[in-house]
């Protein structure tokens, strides 16, 4: 009862968010009932359509956890996107130059580096941060910036695909494919990295000391700092372990769903995580499920715009009513 | 004949969300005199005299003035009807000086200029009229803080005002300030004015005041004259029967069951030439030195400001020391962090209960555990024991009377006397070595103020030594065995529990070093 009770609000928002957009669809000349059948029904009318959501919900998680981990001690990590390009570039690398080593020492080893290569990537503005206190949320965007011009060198240069028409690697050896869990479906085993993450997040949030202090540090770092909390170094801690699970993101998609490194895998997973982020309000047990909710509207707004031709950033105004009314609401709860 | 009054408030009701905070509330004020408002934390004085001010406004009841009904929106109002109020925290700004303070939102002569010579003028003038001693002229932050109560005072009767509130004015003034506040009043009064004196000091009112009021859970008690006041009548009409008095802490004058401080062992706690010059290169304390022993509390005595907040900071390393060493259990514990420090069982209640004690969006359990939550009794190879922990907690809700709906609810909807009861609570119920404890009882009713000094006479009984630091000098007074006095980051006086004199610690409060005392235990 009480669940209900304080998921209340969130449900009003989302509903009033569909009818604020539902009516600018009106405006537009289409069916909103229409377009809202397609938007929700996509994912789970074909098996495809459903992997395609899994697909599309493994980075959007691992991304709003790269947000919502240093959310929690009151850090902005706004540079998920390049942690994640670096993540993927890490992978790709190890992938391609030990492309003739067995699946057991590739795969985890392709992991592992798209992992360190994310949390690198995090590590310097965390340290920036720590040591000289510059502003994460400055430095951890500036930092995107870099990755993008790193996958561009990357994907253009000497690993280059010239067969293909976009700047792309070459594909990283077999035994760096993520294995698939079904025969008939694209769907590989990063699913169930991203669902053993996102528990062990939770644990780690909820049950440990660390997680605790990490929660406590972002509830009032100066308290926590005169009881005993070393809070300065749990924000690093906080903003690396973010970083190093957008670099699991990219590992994934290297290894999971293209087999190489495209320019542009990052898609906008980070402002969509950023968003999930917010709606979850740092509730690292929400996000997965608002995640899933987030990719569900991604893959129909694709299909939305496949049959009834209405553009597909409809869905970005959807995504950001929102957002907008779900922050309203917690303001009102808050007057109460 | 029968007096007229000069203001009377009848049947006022106030509600805060589901807080009862005034409930038929009747107040008379005579004119010319001294009305004493007394009562404990919480007992709804101040939201009484903030609802004549203005700053609030009453649910029902009605205010008459000299005898005609009154409405009171807004402190403008009541400025114009003639009443003014002087808060416990001043507004004054600090780098403007004293007449440039007074004038601020009051109508001047020459509103284009800076020509104050006919507000200057005025402002001598009532300076004379009231024997107010103060130089226009000087900048507030020069002034000390009795002399800053009486600029808040001079910038009432400016204004014209023909009843004076003051809350809780002794709070942060020496004995020596307090004697010259009540002075002035006198004077005041003779002069036509009409006080209103919120206290929760018996003693103060019995000395002041001409009437007095008790109010208690916000309900009229008691109203009488001072000749007709029997203190133990006061004293019941203010606590109750929450509060057994003959068996209290505070009302025992010092006469309680205790232990003497192990004197003869070496000390478990040992500051050296504490010094600490902060981030604006301000020297904030200056070569501090002082023993901590055994079964000892020891009271640290001086006026708000004078380097307390650094001194207890720098001792939990929560700011790094400039120079000098602390010693603790015969360990040197200069460099060691303040997780160290915690783990050794060298424990703090700050001040600022806010900013320094209290996270606002966890819940009560996770805030009675902050700072011992990787003590075996919370937690175990890294993680939470929550089930002990509510289960604790619980217990803990019960014990320190702390009044929550249980260890879930969310710490923001907790008033200010609950959240310090669980910070007292946090580190009573725990097993430590040393407590450290900045102004635990201000905004504590008086049974919790009574709580809090049986739980330090406890610990010291156990033999845990407790360093309290307070601006209340009845509280030091009362419960410790030693007091060492600071004044602008200097330790200008230790004093055995002999010695406590209340002017003689207001002397050295205001910087008078008593040199006679150097040679003692625990040198200057």
């Amino acid at each position: 009862m009480r669940f209900i009770k304080s998921i209340l609000p969130y449900l009003g928002a989302v509903v009033i968010a569909f009818v604020v957009a539902g009516i600018f669809i009106a405006l537009m000349g289409y069916d909103p009932l229409e377009a809202y059948a397609t938007i929700f029904g996509t994912s789970f009318k074909t098996p495809y359509a459903f992997v395609q959501t899994i697909l599309k919900w493994i980075p959007l998680t691992l991304l709003a956890l790269a947000f919502t981990i240093p959310y929690a001690t009151g850090k902005f990590n706004i540079g998920g996107e390049g942690q994640m390009i670096a993540g993927a570039i890490g992978a790709a690398a190890v992938g391609i130059l030990l492309s003739d080593m067995p699946i057991y020492i590739l795969l985890p080893l392709e992991i592992v580096a798209g992992i360190l290569a994310g949390a690198l990537w995090g590590l310097v503005p965390a340290y920036l941060l720590y040591q000289f206190r510059i502003n994460e949320i400055l430095t951890t965007v500036l930092f995107n910036f870099i990755a993008f011009n790193l996958i561009d060198y990357v994907a253009t240069g000497p690993w280059r695909d010239p067969t293909a028409g976009h700047p792309t690697t070459v594909a990283v050896g077999e035994g760096g494919f993520l294995p698939n869990l079904l025969s008939t479906q694209p769907i590989n085993a990063g699913f169930l990295i991203t669902i053993a993450v996102a528990i062990g997040i939770y644990i780690y949030t909820n049950r440990t000391v660390g997680g605790f202090e990490l929660i406590a540090t972002g509830a009032n770092p100066k308290a926590s700092h005169v009881h005993g909390i070393n809070t300065r170094f749990l924000s690093v801690f906080s903003l690396v372990l973010g970083a190093a699970l957008a670099g699991l993101a990219g590992a994934i998609e290297v290894a999971g769903t293209h087999h190489r490194l495209i320019e542009g895998l990052q898609s906008n997973f980070m402002q969509l995580g950023l968003i999930i982020g917010l709606i979850a309000g740092g509730n690292s047990l929400a996000v997965p499920f608002i995640a899933f909710f987030i990719a569900v509207l991604e893959v129909g707004a694709r299909a939305m715009q496949r049959t009834m031709q209405i553009p597909v950033e409809m869905v970005f105004i959807v995504e950001a009513l929102l957002l907008i009314f779900i922050l309203l609401s917690n303001v009102v709860r808050r007057r109460k | 004949m029968v007096k007229q009054h000069v203001l009377e408030m009848k049947g006022i009701n106030k509600q805060f969300a589901s807080i009862v905070a005034l409930k038929e509330v009747n107040f008379e004020l005579y004119p010319g005199e001294i009305c004493g408002l007394l009562g404990g934390n919480g007992a709804g004085k101040t939201t009484l005299m903030n609802i004549l001010y203005g700053l609030y406004r009453q649910d029902t009841g009605k205010i008459f003035l000299e005898g005609k009904p009154v409405s009171i929106q807004s402190p403008k109002d009541s400025l114009s009807l003639g009443i003014g109020m002087v808060h416990q925290h001043f507004l004054q700004i600090s780098n403007y000086s004293v007449i440039e303070n007074i004038i601020l939102g009051a109508n001047v002569k020459h509103p284009y200029s800076s020509n104050l010579t006919p507000e200057k003028q005025q402002i001598d003038a009532l300076c004379k009229r009231f024997s107010l001693d103060i130089n226009p002229d000087a900048i507030i932050s020069s002034l000390p803080v009795g002399t800053r109560q009486k600029v808040e005072i001079l910038k009432a009767l400016f204004r014209g005002i023909k009843i004076l509130i003051l809350d809780e004015p002794t709070t942060s003034l020496t004995p020596q300030e307090v004697d010259s506040l009540f002075k002035s009043l006198e004077v005041m009064v003779k002069e036509g004015l009409s006080i209103v004196f919120i206290t929760h000091k018996l003693r103060e009112v019995l000395s002041v005041c001409d009437r007095i009021s008790v109010l208690r859970d916000g309900r009229n008690v008691i109203s009488l004259d001072r000749k007709s006041a029997a203190e133990e009548e006061l004293v019941k009409a203010m606590v109750g029967e929450n509060l057994d008095v003959s068996k209290s802490i505070i009302f025992s004058k010092g006469k309680y069951q205790t232990v003497d401080p192990k004197y003869e062992k070496a000390p478990i706690f040992k500051v050296n030439d504490l010094s600490y010059t902060n981030a604006d290169k301000v020297q904030v304390l200056k070569k501090l030195s002082f023993d901590l022993y055994e079964n000892e509390v020891l009271g640290v005595a001086g006026v708000a400001g004078n380097g307390q907040h650094e001194l207890v900071e720098t001792l939990m390393h929560v700011q790094q020391l400039s120079n000098g060493k602390i010693y603790f259990l015969g360990e040197d514990i200069t460099r060691v962090p303040t997780e160290a420090i915690w783990k050794k069982g060298l424990v703090y209640i700050p001040e600022d209960r806010l900013d320094d004690g209290f996270l606002p969006k966890s819940n009560v359990a996770q805030n009675l555990i902050l700072g011992f939550h990787k003590s075996p009794s919370y937690s175990s190879k890294g993680f939470i024991n929550w089930k002990s922990v509510y289960s604790k907690t619980r217990e803990m809700i019960k014990e320190y009377n702390i009044k929550t709906s249980g260890p879930n609810e969310v710490g923001s909807n907790l008033s200010g006397g609950n959240i310090q009861r669980v910070m007292i609570a946090r580190i009573f119920s725990q097993h430590t070595r040393m407590l450290i404890i900045h102004n635990p009882t201000r905004g504590l009713d008086i049974p919790s103020t009574d709580f809090v000094y049986r739980k330090i006479l406890e610990k010291k009984k156990e033999g845990i030594s407790t360093l309290l630091v307070t601006e209340d000098l009845d509280e030091l007074i009362l419960i410790c065995d030693r007091i060492v006095i600071i004044y602008k980051g200097e330790l200008v006086g230790v004093l055995d529990r002999n010695e406590f004199e209340k002017y003689r610690i207001g002397r050295l409060m205001s910087g008078f070093k008593d040199t006679s005392l150097a040679k003692k235990r625990g040198t200057i």
